[in-house]
């Protein structure tokens, strides 16, 4: 079970770590536990999976990753596993998921491609058409990001 | 684009990476380029500031805090697509929001604290937009790494 100072610590961490020299000394002294409790505890976190990755995300779109689609495929129930395990082997999928349908949206796997350009991700899209024997998918190029950010937890009671 | 320089991008490879629990982690990080904690914390604050380093922290599993999360999608008229992508993104069980080149104009993705939440939300969009979002709660997930390698090699 988690205690309110974990829960702190979840807060905090998911809003951010400042960049300063001791950004764990600046955090604990905000918690007023020590450093070497707070790394316990985050220690803890990450064993029990709670805190996936400790560190930085970027703005792939500004670092030169222009190009980002999804794509929904239609995957046959039993090639799920198979389908699933080859894609999560490729470096360009960062997602990918199995999901429910709906009735007029048969598709049920997903993967999100990045690429340099829409070009490369279409030729990637093709070579895992071939590669994984899938011919029915709709491609969801990216548009426009409205909101990225992530979810805030327990702020409402702590 | 920003123009990177060949730092910059080891320091972001090496920023997605685990980040190390230790009382001075920058200097740790910049030892590894060859700089000072002081400089790599300056290039950090910088491409902070410009927007290309996102979020420095920590990424939560929600679901290991018993929350649940699903993908959703709405078909908008184009012309006001990105106002209603927008009235949808203020709300805050919404992580990511965007629009797409496809029929389904808007995703998003919601995370909430249980299944009747998400269908409390989801009949809150459809009385706000008049527009009913299907939902697609995920089965299994092979993979979740949004990292990104842009180091030049």
């Amino acid at each position: 079970m988690l205690d309110n100072k974990d829960k702190k610590i979840i807060a905090a961490l998911s809003e951010g770590l400042p960049l300063t020299l001791r950004p764990y000394q600046a955090l604990a002294d905000e918690l007023g536990i020590s450093e070497e409790e707070l790394f316990s505890r985050i220690k803890k976190l990450k064993e029990k999976g709670i805190i996936r990755r400790l560190g930085g995300t970027i703005r792939h779109d500004q670092a030169g990753i222009k190009g980002n689609v999804m794509v929904a495929w239609i995957v046959p129930q039993e090639r799920l596993n198979e389908v699933g395990q080859k894609c999560a082997g490729f470096p360009f999928i960062t997602h990918c998921y199995v999901r429910e349908t709906a009735p007029d949206w048969p598709y049920n796997f997903y993967t999100m491609i990045h690429a340099k350009s829409e070009d490369e991700c279409l030729n990637l899209v093709k070579k895992l058409t071939e590669e994984l024997a899938l011919k029915d998918y709709e491609l969801l190029f990216t548009k426009k990001e409205i909101v990225r950010r992530m979810r805030r937890y327990f702020s409402e009671e702590i | 684009m920003h123009q990177l320089d060949p730092l910059d991008k080891k320091l972001l490879q090496i920023i997605q990476d685990d980040f190390p629990l230790v009382s001075e982690p920058f200097t740790e990080i910049g030892a590894r380029v060859g700089l000072s904690a002081e400089e790599t914390l300056a290039r950090l604050k910088k491409l902070k500031q410009k927007g290309i380093l996102r979020h420095f922290g920590a990424s939560i599993n929600s679901r290991k805090l018993g929350f649940v999360t699903t993908l959703c999608a709405v078909s908008a008229p184009a012309e006001k697509e990105e106002a209603i992508a927008k009235q949808i993104a203020i709300r805050p069980e919404v992580t990511h929001c965007y629009l797409r080149k496809h029929k389904f104009n808007i995703w998003f993705t919601l995370v909430a604290k249980d299944w009747p939440a998400v269908e409390k939300i989801l009949e809150e969009i459809a009385k706000e937009t008049g527009l009913r979002p299907r939902h697609f709660p995920a089965r299994k997930m092979f993979k979740l790494r949004a990292v990104f390698h842009i180091a030049d090699n």
